[in-house]
Order: C-alpha cells, then sequence, then structure tokens
C-alpha cells in the first residue's frame, strides 16, 4: 500500500490585508517558529510518506526558502524525496482554488512514473496534526477510489469552503458551498487511487481551468467517494481574523499537545538556532507563545512572538502578532495588532486593532 | 584530495568526574549548557566561524549522546565535501586494540587519520571550555612565527597563576618555560589547552612520546615540556576574551549564569561568531497566564506556569504551577513538580522532581538533583 503525498502550494487570498503580498498562503509565518505548510509536510513525513510533491506557488520565494530541498521533513532522499513542482499561473476566478486541475495535468509526470498504490492530495493552510495512517487503511479497504478528509464544525457561518452530505454508509451524497450546524466540513485533504487519478485528468481535462473538488461536486452521479473524519484540532486560517484566532489556539493547552507538542509526531520546519528567549528583570509575559532569540523587557499577553523580535521596557503587547525581528519600542502600545516580519514601532506609538479585525502592518515598517 | 592548512582534533574522551552526576552517563562535551547548547557547541562553532572544516572528535567516555549530537556535523555547517566532523573512538588493529592512556595517547593512535588529510597544522582542542574565538588569528600568528607550536594563553589574575599551567615568555614571546601549577609564578599567561602545532612537528614529538619510557602521555606534563627542552619553537597567542573551563560543578553553573550576567564578554545573542547548536524540533516556549519569568532565559519547548527568577531554563523543560526557580539551571526536558521550591541548583537532564519538594536552598553549595534521563 504505498502512497505518496501531493501538496498543493498555489493558491492565495485577498483577505489577508497585505500579509501575502509577496508571499504564498502556504508561507505564511505561524505560530512563532512555523510556516504554514510545515503541517501539511510533517503530516506526510510523520505518516511514513516519503515521496512528497509540492505544486510550487507563483510567488515562490518565500517558500523555496523555507522548504529547500525538505531535509527537516527527511525529505532529502536518493529514494523518492521531496519534488517542487511548478504551479500554474491562476486567474483571479481561481486564485482560493486548492486542487487546480491545470496544476495536476501539468504535473502528471510525478505520479504517472511513481508505482504507488495511493496519493494523498492536501492544502498547505491548515494547522492541523493528523496520522495519514488510518485514513490509508481505511481507505485500502474501500471499494471507491476517493476518500475525503472531514471534519464536523459547530456552526457553518465562520467556514468558507466545501461541506459534505453523508449517507449512513459514510458515502458523499452532495456536496455544498454552505453548511449548518455540525456540518462536515471538507479538510482541503483527500486519499485517490493514483490510477484513478490518471484517468480522473484524461476524463475532465477539457475543466482544466477548474477545482478538481468542483468537478466532483458537478459529477457525484458518476464519482463514488468515501470519507473519513477527522477528529482532532483543524484550525483554518482564511483571512486575517483566522490568522489571530488559530494563532492563540496555541496557547490553549490541550491544542498545544495535541498539534505542536506530540512526542510521535512533531512538527517539523526549518531549524534557525537561535539564542534562548531573554526575559529581562522588568518582563512581564503572561498567556503567549515566544520563540528563540527574542530579547523581552515589557509585557506581553496573549501573543505570539516570532524569533528575533525585541519588545524594550515599558512596551505592552496584547492579543497580537509580531514577526520575525519585530522591534517594539519603549512604552509602545499594541493590541489586535499583526505586525509583518522586520516591523519597526517607535517609543510611545499606540496602536489599537478590533479583535473581529486585527490591524496589520506590513513588512519592513517602521511607525 | 585538497591539502588542508589546518585541521583541528577535539579531546571530548574524558569522564569529567569532577561535574559529578551531571555526567554519570553522558560525556563532559555532550553536557548540555545555557539551555539549548552542549559545551562541545563552543569549540564545534569556533571551527566553523574560523574556516576550519575538518575537525576530529576524540571519544571514549560514554560517546553516545555526543555522537549522536554532533553527527555529520551539519548543524555547525562542517558536513563539507573533502573534511567535515569524523567521530574518532579508540579501535583495533593487527596487534589488538588500546584504550586512549592520554590527550597525547588519543592524538598518536589517530596518526592515520591526520596523515589522510596530512595538514600543514594540527589544532588540538578541549571539550570542556566556554569561549569563542577565531582561531585563524592565532593560526596566522603561527604560520608568520614558523612556529613548531603555538599554545593560546590567557592573562589571569596573579593570585590564582598558581592554579594553571604557566608559560613563561622573552620579550617576543617565544616560550622559554612551562610550569604547571606553579606555588611562585613569574607569568600570568595561563594556558588556555588550545595548540597549533606544525603536523610534522607534532608527528615526530608524539612518535617519540609513544616510545618513551616514563611519560604520562599529556600535552602539558610531557609533550610540551620536552619540546621546549629540545628548544623547537614555542610561541605564545595571546587571547583575550571570555574563556572558562567548565570542570567543576562551581565553574560550570557560573559560566552558564555568565550567559545572562555577563552578555558583554561572553555574547550568545549577537550574530558575531555565532553559537551554533544542533537544536532539537521544539514549539517556541509557552509562558502561562499566571507564571513570572524575569531575568531568566527560556528556550524553545519550555512551558512555564510557575515562577522563574535568575535562573536558565533548558530546552523542552517543564515548571509547573506554584513552582518557584530561582538562581538555577534546569536542563532540558526536566519537570519541575507543583509547587515546588528550586533554588541554586541544578537540575540534570529530564530529571523529574515530585511536587511539593524543596531543591537547593540558600547556602551557597550548587545542588545537583537527578539522574540524567537522556533521549537521543
Amino acid at each position: 500500500m504505498k502512497t505518496i503525498g501531493l501538496i498543493s502550494a498555489n493558491y492565495s487570498s485577498s483577505m489577508f490585508g497585505g500579509l501575502l503580498d509577496n508571499r504564498s498562503l502556504a508561507s505564511l509565518p505561524y505560530g512563532g517558529r512555523y510556516r504554514l505548510i510545515d503541517f501539511a509536510l510533517s503530516n506526510m513525513a510523520n505518516s511514513g510518506i516519503t515521496t512528497v510533491g509540492v505544486i510550487s506557488p507563483y510567488d515562490s520565494g518565500s517558500l523555496i526558502d523555507h522548504i529547500g530541498v525538505g531535509a527537516p521533513w527527511g525529505l532529502d532522499r536518493k529514494n523518492g524525496g521531496m519534488f517542487i513542482m511548478p504551479g500554474s499561473a491562476y486567474g483571479l476566478q481561481s486564485a482560493g482554488s486548492r486542487f487546480l486541475l491545470r496544476d495536476i495535468i501539468k504535473n502528471r509526470i510525478f505520479f504517472d512514473r511513481d508505482d504507488a498504490d495511493y496519493v494523498i492530495m492536501a492544502g498547505s493552510s491548515d494547522v492541523w496534526n493528523i496520522d495519514f495512517r488510518p485514513l490509508i487503511e481505511q481507505h485500502s479497504k474501500s471499494n471507491k477510489p476517493i476518500t475525503m478528509v472531514y471534519k464536523k464544525v459547530p456552526r457553518g457561518e465562520d467556514y468558507i469552503g466545501y461541506f459534505l452530505d453523508i449517507d449512513e454508509f459514510g458515502s458523499v451524497t452532495e456536496i455544498t458551498d454552505e453548511g449548518y450546524a455540525w456540518a462536515n466540513y471538507f479538510a482541503d485533504c483527500f486519499i485517490i487511487d493514483r490510477e484513478y487519478l490518471i484517468d480522473f485528468i484524461g476524463w475532465f481535462d477539457t475543466l482544466e481551468y477548474m477545482d478538481m473538488i468542483q468537478i466532483i461536486k458537478n459529477n457525484m452521479g458518476i464519482i463514488d467517494i468515501d470519507t473519513f473524519e477527522f477528529k482532532g484540532y483543524l484550525g483554518k486560517i482564511k483571512n486575517t481574523t483566522d490568522f489571530l484566532k488559530v494563532s492563540q489556539a496555541m496557547t490553549d493547552y490541550d491544542i498545544r499537545n495535541e498539534v505542536f507538542c506530540n512526542d510521535e509526531r512533531p512538527i517539523y520546519t526549518k531549524a534557525q538556532d537561535e539564542a534562548p528567549v531573554f526575559h529581562l528583570p522588568d518582563a512581564d509575559v503572561r498567556n503567549s507563545v515566544v520563540s528563540a532569540g527574542c530579547t523581552i523587557e515589557g509585557r506581553v499577553e496573549n501573543s505570539i512572538i516570532f524569533r528575533s523580535v525585541n519588545i524594550a521596557k515599558g512596551a505592552v503587547v496584547k492579543n497580537s502578532i509580531i514577526m520575525m525581528h519585530g522591534d517594539i519600542g519603549e512604552g509602545a502600545v499594541l493590541d489586535n495588532v499583526i505586525a509583518d516580519k522586520y516591523v519597526k514601532i517607535s517609543d510611545g506609538v499606540k496602536i489599537y486593532g478590533g479583535d473581529r479585525e486585527p490591524v496589520v502592518i506590513g513588512k519592513n515598517k517602521s511607525l | 584530495m585538497k591539502k588542508k592548512k589546518c585541521i583541528a582534533m577535539l579531546l571530548a574522551g574524558g569522564q569529567g568526574s569532577r561535574l559529578g552526576r551531571l555526567t554519570t552517563n553522558i560525556a563532559k562535551p555532550a553536557v548540555s549548557f545555557g539551555g539549548k547548547y552542549r559545551i562541545v557547541d563552543f569549540g564545534l562553532s569556533n571551527c566553523a566561524n574560523s574556516g576550519i572544516d575538518t575537525v576530529g572528535i576524540l571519544v571514549q567516555y560514554k560517546p553516545l549522546v555526543l555522537n549522536k549530537y554532533v553527527g555529520t556535523g551539519e548543524s555547525w555547517d562542517l558536513a563539507v565535501e573533502d573534511g567535515g566532523v569524523h567521530i574518532l573512538p579508540p579501535y583495533a588493529g593487527e596487534k589488538g586494540g588500546e584504550w586512549y592512556e592520554g590527550t597525547a595517547d588519543a592524538i598518536y593512535h589517530n596518526l592515520d587519520f591526520i596523515d589522510m588529510y596530512d595538514p600543514e597544522n594540527v589544532l588540538i582542542l578541549s571539550g570542556d571550555h566556554i569561549y569563542k574565538m577565531d582561531y585563524n588569528l592565532m593560526l596566522q600568528e603561527h604560520i608568520n612565527r614558523n612556529a613548531d607550536l603555538t599554545v593560546s594563553v590567557i592573562e589571569v589574575p596573579w593570585d590564582e597563576a598558581s592554579r594553571f599551567g604557566i608559560m613563561s615568555t622573552d620579550d617576543k614571546d617565544r616560550i622559554t618555560k612551562f610550569s604547571e601549577k606553579p606555588k611562585n609564578p613569574d607569568s600570568n599567561l595561563a594556558s588556555m589547552g588550545i595548540y597549533i602545532f606544525k603536523w610534522k612537528a607534532l608527528r615526530k614529538a608524539l612518535l617519540e612520546d609513544h616510545d618513551a619510557e616514563k611519560t604520562s602521555h599529556d600535552f602539558g606534563k610531557d609533550l610540551i615540556p620536552k619540546m621546549l627542552a629540545e628548544k623547537k619553537k614555542l610561541f605564545v597567542y595571546r587571547f583575550e576574551g571570555y574563556w572558562r573551563d567548565v570542570g567543576t560543578v562551581k565553574s560550570y553553573y557560573d559560566s552558564q549564569m555568565d550567559l545572562m550576567d555577563d552578555v558583554e564578554n561572553i555574547d550568545v545573542f549577537s550574530g558575531d561568531m555565532k553559537v551554533l547548536s544542533n537544536s532539537n524540533m521544539y514549539p517556541p516556549q509557552f509562558i502561562g497566564p499566571d507564571a513570572n519569568v524575569n531575568d531568566s532565559l527560556i528556550c524553545n519547548g519550555c512551558t512555564v506556569y510557575g515562577s522563574v527568577k535568575h535562573s536558565i531554563i533548558g530546552s523542552g523543560a517543564v515548571v509547573d504551577a506554584g513552582a518557584v526557580v530561582e538562581d538555577s539551571i534546569v536542563l532540558p526536558n526536566a519537570k519541575i513538580g507543583r509547587n515546588c521550591v528550586v533554588k541554586n541548583a541544578i537540575i540534570n537532564e529530564g530529571a523529574v522532581t515530585d511536587d511539593n519538594d524543596t531543591i537547593g536552598g540558600d547556602n551557597e553549595e550548587i545542588t545537583v538533583y537527578g539522574r540524567a534521563r537522556l533521549s537521543i
């Protein structure tokens, strides 16, 4: 039951107030030291998948800089390993498309020449820690060519994406754009028989401008789909509000233990090797996540501080995200702010955002 | 193969028995330092920062953690073609095998290794010193003087000179006398245990030392006095900066506290001569809602619910709710139980303290708690 992985990183969003101006969603810094794609890559690696293709985004610089040749995920290998593949130029209409058929057709050599039984296809912007082995196991016993992964979510309105109607046998009867209370939310991840995938792109090659899920949705009558429920934490990040919320989830004891401090399945990322965090005598850090290399003299609350950030005396950082190399001056106050890399906040500057609408400060800005 | 100007041999085989429980199941160079580092990081990082890309690490005492930690040397950018890091344990030959009997003997047993690279010079390092040094400056002086041996020295206070190996020199820094722990020192230049030998001169001295009748096969006790007696060209290189031998619990503790208290002299924070490590994949630290952390170094992977003051909390360690850690060093992956009070103590790697326990106290003596539970 050989399985290979195909991660799509070729999609973007206009809902991030400048955070994605020069980077893909897949390479958005997250949680103090990660990039969003780390979760997809780590999930594959931790599930014993050693051949992983990454469809790279148009703005691929930051992503390629981060994933390199896949060494942190053990994918720097002779047999298999990581394959970085070109993505197509998506139009405005397909900007958010996870599984654009054109990208898959363009890179068909990746699964054409492999002898794997299955391909796990996944997006690259979800925060989750999933063991794919039970999914592979279940799928191998199923007589259906595709198994979609979903999570039951309490309220439809907070989620943008696809929802699955599932019958009593666990088969998908319909895919919809809207979900209701305790809907089955599609986790941007499915497993498909490799040979079926080859057939699929042959049948539908005239629809190459569409998302695979959209094609499946329109052809439910002829495609049999099984389902697999994921019961763990699924952090969906579709806009800046989500981003702040899912980032702060790291301060939740259970989520931290399940996703980040999981001895069996650690989340790997590019190592930067910074010094320990220096909490100076006046520092006051509460309920926050702080990454290596920071020097903290001020107050930090409910925040995520990336590596090598300085927070000066008397500064207050609350409910905020400060990315790498931020420099927060004396007496500055930040509340509900997302500061991109290398942001410099001068002494005494005060910035307040709302929890449903955090203020985003662009990369390299000085205020 | 390209001829090397200088390769390094790092002595990492000693037991370090004066560190007591800290080295019961781990070689001294592999002992945790400053929360996220291991002692050997300083020597390896210095090599990397000095452009020395070939390092032999001589291991003997409980080397498993050290071997795994050093790996291919990749973490120090030393995993290079035509060089790199080599772990060198004692090995058997046609006439059986022998343990390393002393510092010089360890190098003697690896003559073949050094010959493989056939370098012009060999840098001998100890795996248990804390310092940041550009060996290239020393090498340059060594080459300019056409020295057979250059010994790196540091000025120590006169009243402490009798604790060190002291080099007396002429006005051109040529060594005239070497005295091990002299009662009445006539110089305050202490040997740092860092030597650069011309390989030809070292090779000859090692072969002669091996055949000598009365020798302890030690660089300081035997080789250097012998070369001095033979009127070889021995010079000192004057190092200025922070340098500590962390051979005792007290010096090991003090030097780590210096990372916070003496940042001007031993700076692991700035990018200058960066100290690199093979850091594990931990998430960033989490400081809890009721935690209180001041004047401390906290590493990735830590979870702090209690209070931490003037202390170092190593990677992946946990300080549970109500616990108070003061003037202490909690080594990686240790766990301080609820309401524990830890003062003037070192908690061993992976050790777990019971809830409500009191460890250490106000006395000056540093308590070392627990036996290291290491996972590699």
